[in-house]
């Protein structure tokens, strides 16, 4: 059962194209698990189809559907078989642990882990976005992050296990906010590494994952 | 779904799918292209040779992922909405200075729109289209007025209320409204939020 959801406004913001890359990446991550938000979406879109169908038509060229004719014969033959694009990096380990969707980002580039602390380690996604950051974090079965608080927004999708703080308990496909100032010390459960998805709007301050993040983030501190 | 006397454009998107019709792909085409335009151009920061180039774009889209459309998923203009969406994504990163490495991720990728659904998911937006459909024009004008800069321009919340010099719990609660009256229901723990993304 998923108690977490990303907000209303997220939703629509993310049906109408306003977010940014990671944060639509993570959404549609949560989307993965989630029925209940999947039709939220489609009822988002319906309104973006119907906004679309009552639009006020623009006359167009007399041209532009010959040449987009023109266009589509040009197209070779075998365009209607979608081939998977292979993943060259996605680690075997890692596969049954992400949702397939996930792949194509995990997948892109060598994943490098970095330990933050002896029970979390942080492997970043280069999605080469300015504002936030993407990356897969990693509890460890009973480990316990340090207590911090955090400079920007984080959101987190819990992709494998679960863990807690002091405001509950977060399942697979949990989607949480973490809204600036807001501190929490998460602990993984005791049988299972927790793998979750995180997006962050600025580093988390804390010695090492700065130092870690750092040569990736491009955010301009306030 | 579709206009009562008119062509029913879910089945003609279907023939474009199943058998490469391009007989139905104008039809689609002559309905649709100039919506397109019309969409895009209320966007703000095309001209009209962009949007139609745009318009081209997500018409060849279309064709391409014709054989992936569900008509029990989405009505045709929904469809055709998320695909025009993502192609004015593209296009605006693209043209930004900002994110100039993420050349190889296109949003189609991010979005992942084409999920299966369950029957009793196609119910509900069978239900939805129909409500969306009696209540879009009853909305009150400034409830349409940020929706239309919202999905037409892929404004934020923010900057919505900042182009009409109103507070973002306003911008926020006329969209609630509007979703209210047309009956759309959303997930849970939304009401609530402060949460302002970066742009």
């Amino acid at each position: 059962m998923i108690n977490n959801h990303p907000t209303a406004d997220m939703l629509t913001e993310y049906s109408t194209g306003a977010l940014s890359l990671a944060p639509v990446i993570s959404i549609t991550t949560h989307l993965q698990f989630c029925d209940r938000c999947r039709e939220s979406v489609a009822s988002l879109n319906a309104l973006g189809g119907a906004l679309l169908g009552e639009c006020e038509a623009a006359p167009i060229s007399q041209q532009l559907l010959a040449d987009t004719l023109d266009r589509l014969d040009a197209e070779p033959a075998n365009v209607f078989e979608v081939e998977e694009p292979e993943q060259p990096f996605l680690d075997p380990k890692l596969e049954d642990q992400l949702p397939a969707y996930l792949h194509k980002f995990v997948g892109r580039k060598p994943l490098h882990w970095q330990s933050l602390s002896s029970s979390v380690s942080v492997a970043p996604i280069s999605v080469g976005e300015s504002n936030y950051e993407l990356a897969l974090h990693r509890l460890n079965a009973g480990g316990r992050t340090p207590a911090h608080d955090h400079k920007g927004m984080e959101l987190t999708v819990v992709l494998k296990g679960s863990f807690s703080d002091e405001n509950g308990m977060y399942h697979e496909g949990d989607f949480l906010i973490r809204q600036p100032g807001d501190v929490h010390r998460p602990a993984a459960t005791q049988n299972q590494a927790c793998i979750c998805l995180s997006v962050l709007e600025a580093p988390i301050k804390l010695t090492g994952l700065k130092s870690v993040l750092n040569p990736f983030m491009k955010f301009n501190p306030s | 779904m579709s206009d009562q006397n008119g062509p029913n454009w879910n089945d003609l998107l279907v023939r474009v799918g199943s058998h490469q019709d391009k007989a139905a792909f104008g039809a689609l085409f002559s309905h649709f292209a100039p919506l397109l335009k019309g969409f895009l151009l209320k966007g703000g920061g095309l001209d009209p040779e962009h949007a139609e180039e745009l318009v081209q774009e997500t018409m060849i889209k279309v064709w391409r992922k014709a054989p992936t459309y569900a008509p029990a998923q989405a009505a045709a203009s929904t469809w055709m909405y998320t695909i025009a969406r993502n192609t004015r994504i593209d296009w605006l990163r693209k043209h930004s200075k900002r994110d100039q490495q993420t050349d190889e991720l296109v949003a189609e990728e991010l979005f992942d729109e084409n999920e299966t659904s369950s029957p009793f998911t196609a119910l509900i937006q069978t239900r939805n289209a129909g409500h969306i459909k009696t209540h879009l024009r009853e909305l009150p004008q400034e409830q349409l007025q940020v929706l239309t800069l919202m999905y037409f321009q892929g404004k934020s919340g923010q900057e919505v209320a900042d182009e009409l010099n109103i507070p973002l719990g306003t911008v926020k609660s006329r969209v609630r409204l509007a979703l209210q009256k047309l009956k759309l229901k959303l997930s849970p723990n939304g009401e609530d939020s402060n949460v302002v993304f970066a742009q």
